[in-house]
């Protein structure tokens, strides 16, 4: 039974789920965008493989596989948690945020939830579609299994905080659209949804070792080939834990000193 | 006396503009120069409210009333000075604050948008943890009093301004919170709507609740407030009972006259000693007692000197209350004189 003190929070994910089939528009036009992503990838890959030898360790089945689960990392948290935060902190509606009873990041990431419900429906659904129509993948062993599934539901914690993040960017800069799309171009590239980063130069892969955003699409993807297992596996997860509770804290200082500078623009 | 519900000591905001010529090349240079000017837009505010006490917060644009309301609601880190609220510090305690307190601004809506305005306040009754039998009988209450049987099903998108209004009125209502601050909560509205949402406040001051109100239009005050604080430039230039300052205004009177054709101000000045005639040949005011001039004598006094064109007859505004001030009409009372 969910506690009293959740109650705030249920609801507020309850309501983002319920506005959130409200823009059917730009979710389905997000999800075009990411459908076509993914086909041109799996394409790509195909023609790539298409002589039988792996690359980098990657058989054709096996891409296919990767593609697939970072094409669902990339489904889930979309950036409607940043944008609708941006557009609150700049038209000066987060100064209602600011007297209701709930704590900001708290109350963010139970949005962030409440849209994920609806996320992770449509990937599954893309998902199966995309099976059908370019052939089976590997499925990995219980154990194995059980590790991709913790690092998968790691996805959502980690790739909100770094989403969340760059929105409280918004009290420093008014231009918060160049924001995220950087954080969109450099998160692609570095968590390794667009190519693995077995493929990557040294200096590139230390790099994307080094920093989160690996863990929202290459660490799952890896857990899920088995590419990592047993320990190799378990640290990955636990970098990503790490993260959490590292960006979660950031992340908190950062909203208070936010707010010490908070000037709310109107009336 | 016990400690004030509100109790404000020495607030103070500072807003730092940056100082930036016009265009990228402005913008440009403040980034290496990063020069701003200070703007004190609160500037030293000492204010006591007693609980079930109402008070009607008033000044020109830009006085700092806005201001005022997101320090005391937590909303705005003051630059310094000391705020406390129900005995607890707002913007450090946010949570705490929020459950003592409803906010209406009118000029942003807290409903959702995409959603029916039904569904904003279930999600206030999980925020705030209403018990299910409470928030019914609030619903119920409110819906009444505030006529929103209509609008329940409506997407907040839908509402006009004035049924906006009334449903954020009951969204910041619904905890049934015991400090109230409206920020300008008739702006934009009908004169109909104007006077439900004037009824409203009577009954929630009646009740009980103690309520901190801005607003420039004087009519949303009468009869809600006892107590008035008048500010300017950021700080309080009065403080006291309504009655005196309505008793103060209820004398004065402005008559604007555009004649057809310009005539001398000397003349008419001459003609109604004791008043006070300001603007141009072709448009002027004319600021008369009513105790000592009708408007009828005021206006037939110009007509013996000009035809008139056009004109008008106003009653006094916020405007008139800050000059008054000013011109040391209202004698400031000793409780809420600033330091
Ligand atoms: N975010 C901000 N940055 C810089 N200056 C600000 C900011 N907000 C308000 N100010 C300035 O502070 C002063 C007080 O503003 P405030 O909004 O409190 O006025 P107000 O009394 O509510 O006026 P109005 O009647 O027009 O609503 C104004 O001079 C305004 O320009
Ligand atoms: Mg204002």
């Amino acid at each position: 039974m969910p506690s009293v003190a959740m109650r705030p929070y249920l609801a507020i994910a309850r309501i983002s789920w319920r506005s959130a089939l409200a823009y059917r528009i730009p979710f389905v036009l997000s999800l075009c965008m990411m459908v076509f992503n993914l086909l041109a990838m799996l394409s790509l890959w195909r023609v790539l493989l298409a002589s039988g030898h792996p690359l980098a360790g990657f058989t054709w089945p096996e891409m296919r596989a990767y593609l697939l689960v970072s094409f669902v990392t990339g489904c889930l948290v979309s950036s409607f948690t940043d944008f609708t935060m941006a557009f609150r902190i700049q038209s000066g509606l987060v100064a209602l945020d600011l007297t209701q009873p709930v704590h900001y990041q708290r109350a963010r990431f139970a949005q962030c939830l409440g849209m994920t419900v609806l996320e992770s429906a449509t990937a599954a659904v893309v998902c199966g579609a995309a099976l059908a129509a370019f052939g089976a993948i590997p499925v990995p062993a219980l154990p194995q299994l059980a590790l991709f599934l913790v690092s998968l539901v790691a996805v959502v914690p980690l790739k909100f905080l770094i989403v969340y993040s760059s929105g409280l960017l918004c009290f420093w800069t008014h231009n918060y659209l160049g924001v995220s799309f950087a954080r969109a171009a450099v998160s692609a590239v570095l968590s390794g949804a667009l190519v693995p980063l077995v493929f990557f130069p040294g200096w590139l892969r230390i790099l994307a070792e080094v920093l989160p955003f690996q863990g929202i699409a290459s660490t799952p993807a890896l857990i899920y080939l088995g590419q990592a297992s047993g320990w190799d596996a378990v640290r990955l997860i636990g970098i990503q834990l790490l993260w959490i509770a590292v960006l979660w804290a950031g992340a908190s200082a950062a909203w208070n000193a936010a707010l010490r500078r908070l000037t709310i623009h109107g009336g | 006396m016990d400690e004030p519900l509100i109790r404000a000591r020495a607030l103070t905001k500072t807003f730092r503009r940056p100082d930036k010529g016009p265009g990228l090349a402005g913008s440009a240079r403040h980034l290496i120069t990063r020069k701003y000017t200070e703007h004190h837009a609160i500037d030293g505010i000492d204010l006591d409210v007693a609980a079930g006490e109402a008070v009607a917060y008033v000044g020109r644009n830009g006085a700092g009333k806005s201001t005022t309301v997101k320090l005391l609601t937590g909303i705005l880190v003051p630059s310094s000075g000391e705020v406390r609220v129900a005995g607890v510090v707002p913007h450090q305690d946010r949570i705490a604050n929020a459950r003592n307190i409803g906010v209406v601004f009118g000029q942003r809506t807290q409903l959702w948008w995409d959603l029916p305005v039904r569904e904003t306040f279930t999600l206030l009754r999980d925020m705030y943890r209403i018990p299910p039998e409470r928030y019914r009988a609030t619903l119920a209450r409110l819906t009444e009093v505030l006529d929103l049987g209509p609008l329940l099903p409506v997407t907040g998108r839908k509402l006009s301004l004035g049924q906006r209004m009334r449903a954020d009125l009951a969204a910041a209502l619904l905890h049934e919170p015991p400090i109230v601050y409206l920020d300008e909560p008739t702006i934009g509205l009908d004169i109909e709507v104007k006077d439900r949402v004037r009824e409203f406040l009577r009954d929630l001051v009646a009740n009980g609740t103690t309520v901190l109100l801005t607003t420039h239009d004087l009519g949303d005050i009468e009869d809600v407030c006892r107590r008035i604080v008048i500010v300017d430039g950021g700080r309080i230039i009065h403080d006291g009972p309504l009655a005196a300052v309505r008793d103060e205004l209820a004398r004065e009177r402005s008559m604007h006259v555009q004649p057809a054709v310009p005539v001398d101000l000397a003349a008419i000045r001459a003609a109604l000693p004791g008043t006070e005639v300001s603007g141009e040949p072709g448009e002027f005011s004319i600021r008369f007692d009513r105790f000592a001039y009708s408007a009828g004598q005021v206006a037939a006094a110009v007509m013996g000197l000009a035809e008139i064109r056009d004109f008008r007859i106003d009653e006094p505004g916020i405007e008139d209350v800050v000059r008054r001030v000013y011109e040391g009409g209202l004698v400031e009372s000793p409780t809420g004189a600033p330091a």
